[in-house]
């Protein structure tokens, strides 16, 4: 028979969970994605790819018909596609998940204000770019396209896919915040990413061509990359490109975490 | 250790409490879904140590009054104050209570002790601190041995047992259990059972419980709200509700071949204003009492029916009051209000 003849200590003195509460929920989320198989088999599954393309590009010369330039942005270009995807698809799962597992009730009921939940959460999926960033590095030292080319393409590639990060994985939160099935959460936010992806493979021109480019996230972070590693342009020169991926970052993650303080149980907010 | 409180000490016998001991003041709150009115002026009071039954049927708004309750969904209408906190701070409610919701999901990879310690530091607890609680709690709830084991192997039992845990990592003043019971077998209903009166009792917390097994109302609940479409239909102590469906009728059983003199001596008898044959050649008969007179005579008055028979010299084989149980107010009170 079970006995409950010691009490805790009174609540009285606890220290508020309110202020650090995010940081013990992320602490959290990263060990169940980085400790469990999710995110080591990402990973690993990434590396296998990078390893594949690097080794086609540095060995074989009847396939290897693209610059060396060219071939490090490509690198970065897959790293920041898969990087950014794989961290909207965590931050999708991250309510409308919890909901469908019904462990958000138990979330909710602890004094944590709910948009430090939703920034712990947000932070952990935005884990994953780093460490795509990270693994990442090596392959693009093994081009050999030079130290400055590395550092370039490296910096670049990080602070574009920074940015679509932020917003890509706001975007991921506010539809799982309106979401009760994750399934729904997860298409809908990957369709909206590969909707704004597609045109990096569309032949843009003329001023819809350089409008659309420059307005979508995607299609201006992914020119700013190409036009500052493969045409060696300063950031200065193309600075109109990371207009759109900051505002897009600033905009998104505002609205996540203005909606996110109204998270409740069921889909959406309260008003 | 603290000595186990009575519930009649905590209550006075109107069964409201004792205004400096209040712990949790609802004062008609209502809570709506669109047009649909979910809980509505639900009003009470509750002491530390009272467990007090939520009771209701289905959709009657029990699990809705408990969400409002925990912070957990707003009310529409109404106050309520918690450890003298208004509702109006949550955040600050939430430190001070405890909830083991209906469908509580449970993170399968985890295991027990993990689960615990995130949440005791989700409260507020040091890391170390955390640990303690944890491996506290869970020898209390009787899962120490399982505390490395992933929650995907715990039975039922041993979840509702974890939840239970849960919902005291931070020591609360009041706890809400929302069907702790459902799906457990006999001998898990009866541990839980056990856990809720030691939390009552040992610690002085106050408990909500909902739940749909009147007979564990009946055991362990100081005090009974019964819901029914959102509205409060009757509160008290278990005594008092049961006495609302006071039993009027009365199932006899003599041998058959007195069947006769029986239903001519329970006509007659005092109070009694019918007696009915409800199969003779088995010797079935019914007495039905005046409300008004049994009323006035609570304590002796169905015997006048007894002695009716003894008098006329009838052998009774059986003499049951039919009602008088809290399943039987129970469904009176909702089927009146279903009406």
């Amino acid at each position: 028979m079970t006995s409950l003849s010691r009490s805790e200590p009174a609540p009285q003195s606890l220290a508020p969970a309110t202020s650090g509460g995010w940081t013990v929920v992320a602490a959290q989320e990263l060990r169940d994605l980085w400790l469990s198989a999710r995110g080591p088999i990402i990973v690993l599954v990434f590396s296998l790819l990078l390893s594949l393309l690097t080794y086609l590009a540095a060995t074989n010369k009847e396939l290897n018909i693209i610059d060396q330039k060219d071939t490090v942005n490509l690198v970065m270009q897959i790293t920041l596609g898969i990087g950014v995807a794989v961290s909207l698809l965590f931050s999708a799962d991250a309510v409308s998940g919890e909901r469908e597992r019904e462990t958000l009730e138990s979330l909710l009921l602890t004094p944590v204000p709910r948009r430090q939940i939703a920034l712990g959460k947000l932070l952990a999926a935005a884990s994953i770019w780093p460490v795509m960033v990270v693994v990442a590095i090596p392959y693009v030292w093994a081009l050999k396209g030079g130290a400055s080319l590395f550092a370039n393409a490296v910096v670049a590639g990080f602070v574009v896919g920074s940015l679509l990060t932020a917003a890509f994985g706001s975007l991921g939160l506010i539809v799982s915040i309106f979401s009760n099935s994750n399934r729904l959460s997860l298409a809908l936010t990957f369709f909206v990413f590969v909707v704004l992806l597609a045109p990096t493979q569309l032949p843009l021109s003329g001023w819809f061509g350089d409008l659309i480019v420059k307005i979508n996230p995607v299609t201006a972070g992914s020119s700013f990359l190409d036009n500052v590693v493969v045409k060696g342009h300063g950031w200065g020169q193309e600075s109109a490109l990371l207009l759109a991926p900051v505002l897009a970052a600033i905009i998104a993650t505002s609205v996540a975490f203005l909606i996110a303080g109204r998270l409740r149980l069921q889909r959406g907010i309260d008003r | 250790m603290d000595p186990v409180r009575n519930p009649e000490d905590i209550t006075n016998t109107a069964g409201s409490v004792d205004a400096a001991r209040v712990v949790l003041s609802v004062d008609r709150i209502s809570r709506s879904f669109g047009r649909l009115v979910a809980v509505r002026d639900l009003s009470f009071e509750a002491a530390p140590g009272e467990i007090i039954g939520l009771l209701g049927p289905n959709g009657a708004g029990k699990t809705t009054a408990i969400r409002v309750l925990s912070t957990i969904l707003p009310p529409t209408r109404g106050s309520f104050t918690l450890g003298g906190i208004p509702h109006t701070r949550p955040g600050a409610i939430r430190q001070q209570i405890g909830v083991l919701p209906e469908s509580a999901g449970y993170p399968l990879h985890m295991t027990g002790g993990e689960f615990l310690r995130y949440h005791a530091r989700l409260f507020g607890h040091p890391a170390r601190g955390a640990r303690e609680v944890a491996a506290s709690l869970l020898s209390e709830v009787g899962l120490a041995e399982r505390a490395s084991s992933p929650i995907s192997t715990y039975s039922r039992g041993m979840r509702q047992r974890l939840g239970v845990a849960r919902a005291l990592v931070n020591a609360p003043k009041v706890i809400f259990l929302d069907e702790p019971t459902l799906g457990l077998d006999p001998a898990g209903q009866r541990q839980m059972l056990g856990l809720i009166r030691e939390i009552a009792g040992h610690r002085g917390a106050t408990v909500i419980l909902s739940t749909h097994f009147l007979d564990e109302v009946e055991e362990v609940c100081s005090r009974v709200l019964i819901l029914n479409r959102g509205e409060v239909i009757a509160e008290g102590s278990v005594a008092d509700i049961k006495r609302r469906a006071a039993p009027r009728t009365a199932r006899v059983h003599v041998p058959p071949e007195s069947h006769d003199v029986a239903l001519s001596a329970l006509s007659q008898a005092e109070g009694v204003t019918s007696a009915d044959s409800i199969d003779a050649e088995r010797g079935w008969l019914t007495a039905t009492f005046d409300s008004a007179w049994l009323d006035q005579r609570r304590k002796d008055g169905r015997n006048s029916a007894i002695r009716a028979l003894t008098d006329a010299e009838v052998l009774i084989l059986s003499f049951e009051l039919e009602g008088g149980r809290l399943s039987d107010a129970f469904l009176s009170l909702t089927e009146e209000g279903q009406k």
